[in-house]
């Protein structure tokens, strides 16, 4: 028995010499507020790699990829086709939960901080955006609806990937800034950080914001929604009004 | 200074909204049209929802179209009595035009419906117009007089049933095709976000020619009522009816309505119409481009819906 208790306490003392690095994240903000003048948004991401003497060494530095994902929500995907002389819409596809805002953040190319093979395990990369694809899936897709979804969604500024986003302020300390786009959609937004060395991923962390209308735009949106009759009862009220007054303002005879 | 609207969901420039509003408001002066069939591509163009366009514009017509109804009404160019009959017909339109907009957007065809709508309409339209104006110059430069119909002269759908005087408007006729002609325009007004102005108006001449002066107010009357039952009828099923949009395109709209007026009574009736007609086939023209000509993007993003 005491033979047994002493082997435990061996390896438990082994296993805590070769101890992992810890990740500590902190945000600059846990809400994003819009505003009458909300014009796009940034929030900074704060990270410090904790190692300590029982640390493993590294030969390399650290690498540092964040990815972002806003609220899920559909996207519908039209294509147009040729019919006789006019262009019209031939086929659609329809995306849902899809993530409406994603975001690949590095300091260097994410090609050379890990491998192929490794960024298909962890699933880093702006393709993973979408779900994988089905086989079936797949072979229906004979128009490239899925690549010109994630064209088109780098082109809107929904989708992107920033070779520049991360900060290495110390080898262990790091930043990575997360620009907001002006159509940002409302929800939660989570931050994916994960560390690598030599291409080998050593811990993820996790953080999140929150993306909200507050004040007037809140107190409009709600109403739209929730009091739909107050709302177009008052709309109506107000163009009445508005016309009424310029009548008045502006009237010669 | 960017302003951010709460439920187009993106910001856009004050200034540029007000421009717009205030350009919008100028032509609706000019020719006493609502400017919808201008408004409603241009929202979109500067990016917001085909669906918040089309119900924001609706507002927008229904404040300029008070100011203009009301000065009308002092004048005494209005016609009550013809002005309720269309916009008996109008409701109704109005009612399937909003359960036909949801549904064609239920369906994802309300991009497509709208633009081969406007299409059609405003080329056709206008090229009526257009070819009329002419005629008309013509007849005049040469010095003949426009045929007239005499008093008693009734077209086949004046004599249908249920016949009712219009003293204002000097003509008596069956309600049934007025009440028709105003389901049509509230029917199109409601699904494009348009007035309709600049069809009532010469379907009132031609048709049942009521006179000019008379037909411009009570069109106005007409698209007033209309569009006060299409904005709260958007705003109860669609949701797509954008307050702060609305305020800054009505506050640019009734100044630049109030040029657009002065500036509309230097003009001859040809002229204005001729005008109006070309203004109507360049957006009918942009439109039909856009169906023809190959797109540098086959794939487009339709539309993205937050899941809630």
């Amino acid at each position: 028995m005491k033979r047994w208790l002493a082997l435990a306490l061996l390896a438990l003392s082994l296993a805590g010499q070769a101890r992992g690095e810890e990740l500590v994240l902190a945000l600059s903000t846990r809400e994003v507020a819009i505003t009458s003048t909300y014009t796009g948004a940034e929030v900074t991401v704060f990270g410090h790699i904790e190692r300590d003497a029982r640390t493993i060494a590294r030969t390399g530095d650290y690498d540092i990829v964040a990815q972002v994902q806003g609220p899920t929500g559909e996207v519908v995907l039209h294509r147009k086709g040729r019919f006789g002389f006019i262009w019209l819409t031939e086929s659609r596809r329809r995306y849902s939960k899809v993530p409406l805002y994603f975001s690949i953040l590095s300091a260097k190319p994410l090609a050379s901080i890990i491998d192929e093979d490794g960024r298909q395990r962890l699933k880093l990369g702006l393709e993973h955006f979408l779900p994988a694809p089905t086989p079936e899936l797949e072979e229906r897709d004979e128009f490239g609806f899925r690549n010109a979804l994630l064209r088109l969604r780098r082109e809107e500024g929904a989708l992107t990937e920033n070779e520049k986003g991360v900060t290495m302020i110390r080898p262990n300390l790091f930043t990575a800034r997360i620009v907001l786009p002006a159509k940002a959609p409302t929800g939660l937004y989570l931050v994916n950080i994960s560390i690598l060395s030599e291409g080998v991923p050593l811990r993820t962390a996790q953080a999140g914001f929150v993306v909200r209308k507050v004040g007037f735009d809140a107190f409009v949106a709600n109403a739209a929604r929730n009091e739909a009759v107050t709302y177009g009862l008052f709309t109506v009220l107000m163009a009445v009004l508005l016309g009424w007054i310029a009548n008045v303002v502006f009237r010669k005879d | 200074m960017q302003l951010y609207l709460p439920i187009a969901e993106l910001p856009l420039n004050l200034f540029l909204l007000l421009g717009m509003g205030g350009a919008i408001g100028f032509i609706s002066g000019l020719f006493g049209v609502g400017g919808g069939f201008l408004l409603t591509p241009l929202l979109i163009f500067v990016g917001v929802p085909a669906p918040v366009a089309v119900a924001t514009s609706a507002t927008h017509i229904a404040a300029s179209s008070v100011t203009g109804a009301l000065t009308y009404w002092r004048r005494n160019a209005l016609d009550l009595k013809l002005g309720t009959v269309l916009t008996i017909g109008g409701l109704l339109g109005t009612l399937a035009g909003v359960f036909f907009f949801n549904q064609m957007r239920r369906l994802g065809h309300l991009d497509l419906v709208i633009t081969l709508a406007y299409v059609s309409l405003l080329m056709s339209v206008g090229c009526l117009m257009f070819v009329e104006s002419i005629g008309a110059m013509l007849r005049q430069k040469s010095g003949k007089a426009a045929p007239v119909r005499k008093a008693g002269d009734h077209v086949w759908y004046e004599k249908l049933p249920l016949t009712m005087r219009f003293p204002r408007s000097k003509m008596s006729t069956s309600v049934i095709p007025l009440a028709g002609l105003g389901l049509v325009i509230g029917f199109i007004g409601t699904v494009l976000g348009i007035g309709g102005g600049f069809l009532v108006v010469p379907a009132l001449i031609y048709f049942f020619r009521v006179p000019t002066s008379i037909v411009v107010g009570t069109s106005l009357f007409q698209i007033l009522v209309t569009m006060i039952v299409a904005t709260f009828l958007h705003a109860m099923f669609s949701q797509a009816v954008d307050v702060l949009l609305a305020l800054t395109l009505v506050v640019g709209g009734v100044i630049g309505a109030q040029f657009g007026t002065r500036t509309g009574q230097a003009l001859k009736g040809e002229q204005f119409r001729l005008l109006l007609a070309m203004l109507i086939l360049i957006v009918g023209i942009r439109f039909a481009l856009d169906l023809v000509a190959a797109p540098a993007d086959r794939f487009s993003i339709n539309a993205t819906e937050l899941e809630r």
